[in-house]
């Protein structure tokens, strides 16, 4: 079993501790240097987690385990206005980032109000990009339970975050987390920081379900050996841009341009295979600037075998 | 500042009434309230925020904020409200030039050259401007998505009715009578 943990500290030696992962036969998930500061995100054997946090610990810095490491979550508010931000959204942000989670926040073109609130095309598609999304809303039970629009259409794990606990929540979203609602200052107070918690643990038991759903019928390729190798890809490693190349449950965000490197690395070869053979890419819907990679399943890609195969004979 | 929440929804009501405290509060605007009206109706949806302020907003000169003394040619100023420092220094210098105007401490300045009678009656905050400081922190405080408002003022009193699309006649009634409840000072709103 492999066990994901968190280096948080100072530069000094990670370079040994990467060696020492990769030693031991695990995988650099992250690595985020803040001036003199690294945290590296890393997936190692259960064994030898003794050995790697005896390290961690030589070299002045703490480690901890982060249940949700390799994934990619969307934090959604109604608008980006000061009503929703900073707070509760980027508090939330925040945490999940606390947990390993690479986060990000987004407010709707035309989220506020009650009767007006509405979700375009472009933003579903967005938001359906990551591994889950956090809805969060206000205050009024009879807005939230009017807005339920926003969020019952997207295809990806959804946790709805409100004040009131809403009526008839069945199958417009995951999960629902009731006591946070608009607020005018930090998340600061321990039963705030344990309603972050409860958030946390709501995104890792859904995000489980869908690891589940995964294992059924697992991925030709786990993400992080495709990173691994793109990483070697010369505009990826160039690439300034923080944390160039991200981990989804089932694929992977990288952080270049579309129209010129797709080509590229659809032809990289993997276990004596093609990327484009056994992954989708296609941009983001962001911009131009991302590349999504969705790794097609070991049945899917039987199936396209067998299909090839069928073609071929005479 | 006392705060009463008229609203049937529970978790709502209550954040709320912290929310405008919190806010007012930050926005520095608290303490010059004397009683607050927060009547909130998310199903319709009609919100009506009233206010009572602790004095009716008029122009404030230097010597309503600061002490001023004369010694020789010299004007002694001690500023006895914080928040009106920094626009009795910028007045002062359009006035005087900054070579006239010295800042001995937080509080104390001197102007050379100047009379009580140059220095006492210079505005530095209008009642025009601090009204619409209180309204814009009403504004805040609201639902984002309340964007149709109708303001009433009368004397010391500020209310602002929203709602989401259209105002319907008997909401700008609902409103106008918080509204007079609030200005007569009535306990019984």
């Amino acid at each position: 079993m492999f066990e994901v943990l968190m280096y948080d500290g100072g530069v000094y030696r990670t370079e040994e501790l990467i060696e020492l992962v990769e030693d031991v036969g695990g995988v650099i998930i992250q690595k985020t240097r803040s001036s003199q500061m690294m945290t590296v995100t890393m997936s190692i054997p259960e064994e030898d987690k003794e050995v790697i946090t005896e390290f961690c610990r030589e070299i002045g810095g703490v480690v901890r385990p982060v249940p949700l490491a390799g994934t990619e979550i969307a934090v959604v508010g109604p608008t980006l206005g000061r009503h929703h931000m900073p707070h509760p959204i980027c508090d939330i942000a925040e945490h999940l980032r606390r947990q390993g989670a690479i986060t990000v926040v987004m407010g709707l073109a035309r989220g506020r109000g009650k009767k007006t609130a509405q979700i375009n095309l472009e933003e579903r598609m967005i938001i359906d990009e990551y591994d889950a999304a956090i809805f969060s809303l206000g205050n009024f039970k009879a807005c939230i339970e009017a807005k339920t629009d926003l969020f019952s259409e997207i295809r990806v794990p959804t946790i709805l975050v409100a004040g009131p606990m809403p009526d008839g929540m069945e199958g417009k979203c995951e999960a629902v987390v009731s006591g946070v609602g608009r607020r005018a200052s930090r998340m600061r107070t321990p039963p705030e920081r344990a309603k972050l918690d409860e958030i946390a643990d709501s995104v890792e038991m859904v995000l489980k379900d869908r690891k589940r759903l995964l294992d059924e019928d697992p991925l030709s390729i786990h993400p992080a050996e495709i990173k691994r190798l793109l990483e070697e890809y010369e505009p990826v490693n160039m690439c300034l841009r923080p944390a160039p190349v991200v981990l989804h449950l089932d694929g992977l965000r990288v952080k270049i341009g579309y129209d010129e490197h797709h080509e590229d690395i659809e032809n990289m070869e993997i276990y004596g295979r093609r990327i484009g053979e056994i992954c989708r890419l296609s941009p983001s819907k962001i911009n131009d600037s991302s590349i999504i990679i969705k790794i097609k399943t070991r049945s899917e890609v039987r199936h396209e075998d067998s299909g090839r195969e069928g073609a071929d004979d005479p | 500042m006392e705060i009463e929440v008229i609203s049937d929804e529970g978790f709502g009501g209550t954040s709320y009434e912290s929310l405008f405290v919190e806010i007012m509060s930050d926005v520095g605007k608290a303490f010059q309230m004397e009683k607050a009206l927060l009547v909130l109706k998310p199903e319709v949806p009609l919100f009506i925020f009233s206010v009572r302020l602790r004095s009716e907003p008029a122009d404030k000169t230097i010597a309503d904020v600061a002490s001023i003394r004369t010694e020789n040619d010299t004007i002694h100023i001690t500023v006895t409200d914080e928040r009106y420092e920094a626009n009795i220094l910028k007045e002062l210098w359009e006035r005087f030039g900054r070579g006239s105007v010295e800042q001995q401490t937080r509080f104390d300045m001197e102007v050379k050259g100047a009379s009580e009678g140059d220095v006492g009656p210079i505005t530095v905050a209008s009642g025009e401007e601090y009204l619409k400081e209180i309204v814009g922190a009403i504004w805040r405080s609201m639902p984002e998505g309340i964007k149709n408002r109708h303001t009433f003022i009368k004397e010391q009193t500020i209310t602002v009715v929203a709602t989401e699309e259209i105002f319907e006649p008997h909401m700008l009634e609902e409103g106008m009578a918080y509204h007079m409840k609030m200005a007569e000072g009535g306990k019984d709103v």
